[in-house]
């Protein structure tokens, strides 16, 4: 130590408010080079790869198959938000932790603003560290040639969950300044998101929608490929988690040591505006109806966000019939020629036959029930419109005991096409109808016998599941799937429109 | 005066930890003895505008710091080393230095040269870049007084500042002591009574919440002469006396 002979110039000029911004960003320097954030994160890492991106890639190549499992059900917050909450904890704890309350209490700047530099500093680790593992993981979902577009608002969504748990578990460790507040934060921020997952199974609508991990969202067959992600219900979740973090933020500044009576005024009605925040957010989420594209708020929905992507479709041709997919199925369009070829021949030079075929938007009635008829025919020309949304692609399929089969997908779209074809519709259609399907499909290469289990997998109407390939119907299918071909193709020209119709009974098949 | 208390006391429960204490000090070295529980934490806390006082009139550097934005100016211009320094194992003992500088809002531009002078001053300059968690119990102390003189205070409180340095350490510190004290008020609140007759112009003696002893060096030593009373050196004897005296007023009473 040395007596101060050559002693700094004394500075005891009126700070300049343009140096606060400067202070900021130098305590904010420190903190961030000095943060305990980066020394969790190759953990996080670890976890978000084996539990975020690793059984994504089990289900079908397309961004509103992958994320559903790690954006709609909350997987990479789960991952990354406990932690996040137990570090900030830790350092929201710090100063009480470390015995330098009193020392940061006795100088100038607010107590309430050096603390939130240090959440900004974790906050900004957390976040970014988040974003990385979503932009890693994205582009290798890119790489692999995943169709589609990402789901952005719910990235950004995530990132909000991120800085709500950094300020929810700072406040805790402001609170509490003890070793033990971050395993605590840690442990209530699992806590709340395995709640908010449980509920989320049950409620499909009203409040529980804002639940981060609710995964009765946008996640429709087709968002992102046919329609735009719609931003009602991520607006709405933002809100909420924004809110959160606010009113976290806020109360750490209510102390009498955070900082002079305006400050403390300020982070009172800081705090009561992330309430607010939260609440009309709540209240939003509850005004939610599902629409044919998503989930819609009224008073935050932008009809701009209904408009259609525009796209170049895939096309291809099966049987001589054009065929034009989406293309984010472009992949798959040989597997659904393939699938076409052998119905499309059955049918071809009959009145009503497609003129060709191509893919359209899936619309759900609900979260994960209550789905559509997959194809559908007509129009003048006849086109016949598929919404592959609604299958299962071949390949893997996420929450299939096994991968689907190419064959089994084919036999699917062959089934779908037939009952479009008689105008079953989405029933099983009248005994004539039923007995011209079960024929086609014997055409298209699908046993009598297999057709009920077939029919079984693939049942979306009203009624009780087929039974075995007996009976009547079966009996008059036989009859004529055992025509010559020329002979059906003629039987079937002369009467289509009465078995469209449902007119044509048993007895008046060949 | 840059100190000035009038029947100041501070309750903890039914402690009083400060019973009506009164004190004047302007520039120079102040040095507060007394034993364990003396309330020489508790005023010195008080100083430092961290503990509110029960009682009592307390003024700064001219200021009242009961209320916030004369306490915040107060707080520009005070430098305090806490009797039990916690300290950021991660930082270094330069961006410590620096974290303090920037929390007793010095000009951002000023800062990096005072944290090198005040690094140098306690003889870390070799230790600047040095986590730390990396130092010494001696070396850390110093960080602590770095920080506490970075924004070369007008007001310096220092509670028990050479515990744990060596005594050539001690010896140099009692010399930047020394050098503060020409310009500043320093008040160094110790049980290590050389400290005082090594730098301190003025000294008082707390014992139980109270002043008990008001003068310079040199009148404690007085105090102590022909007493009998124990200790090894001048000061001690008269520290030693005073005490003695205190204790047996406060009984007789």
């Amino acid at each position: 130590m040395t007596a101060a002979t050559a002693a700094p110039v004394r500075h005891r000029t009126p700070r300049a408010t343009s140096a606060i911004p400067l202070t900021a960003a130098r305590l904010l320097r420190t903190e961030l080079r000095r943060n305990a954030m980066p020394w969790i994160l190759p953990l996080i890492a670890a976890l978000f790869w084996f539990d975020s991106y690793r059984p994504s890639t089990r289900t079908a190549p397309l961004y509103v198959l992958r994320t559903f499992w790690n954006m709609g059900q909350g997987h990479t917050i789960i991952d990354i938000g406990p932690f996040v909450a137990g570090v900030a904890a830790w350092m929201g704890s710090r100063d009480g932790r470390r015995g330098l309350a009193d020392l940061v209490t006795a100088t100038a700047r607010p107590r309430w603003a050096a603390q939130l530099a240090t959440w900004a500093a974790t906050a900004i680790w957390a976040v970014a560290a988040y974003l990385v593992f979503v932009g890693v993981m994205f582009a290798w979902y890119a790489h692999q040639g995943v169709g589609g577009t990402p789901p952005w608002w719910w990235v950004a969504v995530g990132a909000t969950a991120v800085t709500a748990f950094s300020a929810a578990g700072f406040a805790v460790g402001a609170y509490w300044p003890s070793r033990f507040a971050a395993p605590v934060a840690a442990f209530a921020g699992f806590l709340a998101m395995a709640m908010s997952s449980q509920t989320g199974f049950s409620h499909i609508s009203g409040w529980a929608l804002i639940l981060p991990t609710n995964s009765n969202g946008n996640f429709q067959a087709d968002s992102g490929i046919f329609y735009p992600w719609l931003p009602d219900l991520p607006v709405a979740r933002i809100m909420f988690l924004a809110g959160i973090a606010v009113a976290a933020l806020g109360l750490t500044g209510l102390p009498a040591r955070a900082g002079g009576p305006w400050l403390r005024r300020a982070a009172a009605v800081v705090t009561l505006a992330g309430v607010a925040s939260a609440a009309i957010a709540v209240g939003l989420a509850s005004t939610a109806r599902l629409s044919a594209h998503g989930m819609v708020i009224p008073a935050l929905h932008d009809a701009a966000s209904d408009a259609p992507v525009t796209y170049t479709p895939a096309c291809g041709r099966a049987a001589g019939v054009p065929v034009c997919l989406n293309p984010a199925y472009r992949r798959w369009l040989p597997d659904v020629n393939g699938a076409l070829a052998p119905v499309l021949a059955e049918v071809a030079g009959l009145p009503g036959t497609p003129a060709r075929a191509t893919q359209v938007a899936a619309a759900y009635s609900s979260g994960e029930v209550g789905a559509g008829q997959v194809i559908t025919l007509g129009g003048h020309p006849p086109v016949l419109r598929m919404s592959l949304g609604q299958l299962d692609m071949p390949g893997p399929c996420g929450f299939c005991d096994e991968p689907v089969a190419t064959k089994q997908f084919a036999d699917q779209i062959r089934l779908g096409f037939a009952q479009a074809f008689v105008g079953a519709g989405n029933g099983s259609g009248s005994p004539g109808q039923q007995a011209v399907q079960a024929a086609l499909l014997r055409g298209a290469g699908i046993p009598f016998a297999a057709q009920p289990k077939l029919m079984a997998t693939t049942k979306n109407g009203p009624g009780p599941p087929p039974g075995p390939a007996t009976g009547p119907v079966y009996a008059a299918a036989r009859r004529l799937a055992t025509l010559p071909a020329a002979a059906r193709h003629a039987w079937l020209a002369a009467h289509l429109a009465a078995l469209r119709a449902g007119r044509l009974t048993l007895k008046e098949l060949p | 005066m840059n100190v000035d208390i009038t029947d100041l006391t501070r309750r903890f429960g039914r402690t009083q930890a400060v019973a009506g204490v009164s004190l004047q000090a302007g520039a120079g070295v102040f040095g507060l003895l007394g034993p364990n529980g003396a309330g020489k934490t508790s005023l010195l806390r008080m100083m430092a505008t961290v503990l509110p006082p029960t009682s009592g009139r307390l003024r700064l550097l001219g200021r009242d710091p009961g209320s916030y934005g004369p306490r915040r100016e107060i707080r520009r211009r005070l430098g305090y080393l806490p009797q039990n320094l916690g300290y950021y194992p991660g930082f270094t003992a330069a961006e410590f230095v620096e974290y303090f500088a920037l929390l007793k809002e010095m000009p951002p531009g000023q800062v990096p040269r005072a944290v090198a002078a005040a690094i140098e001053h306690v003889g870390l300059g070799d230790k600047a870049r040095a986590k730390l968690r990396t130092l010494s119990g001696g070396m850390l102390r110093r960080a602590g007084i770095a920080q506490a003189i970075v924004n070369q205070p007008e007001l310096l409180l220092l509670d028990e500042p050479t515990a744990g340095l060596d005594p050539e350490q001690r010896v140099a510190f009692r010399a930047l002591l020394r050098d503060l004290g020409q310009r500043a008020t320093v008040i160094v609140s110790t049980h290590l009574v050389e400290d005082v007759g090594a730098a301190c112009t003025e000294v008082a003696l707390m014992d139980a919440g109270k002043i008990v002893f008001h003068g310079t060096p040199d009148e404690l030593i007085a105090r102590g002469e022909g007493t009998g009373a124990a200790g090894d050196a001048p000061l001690e004897r008269g520290y030693s006396a005073v005490l003695a005296a205190a204790r047996s007023a406060a009984a007789v009473a």
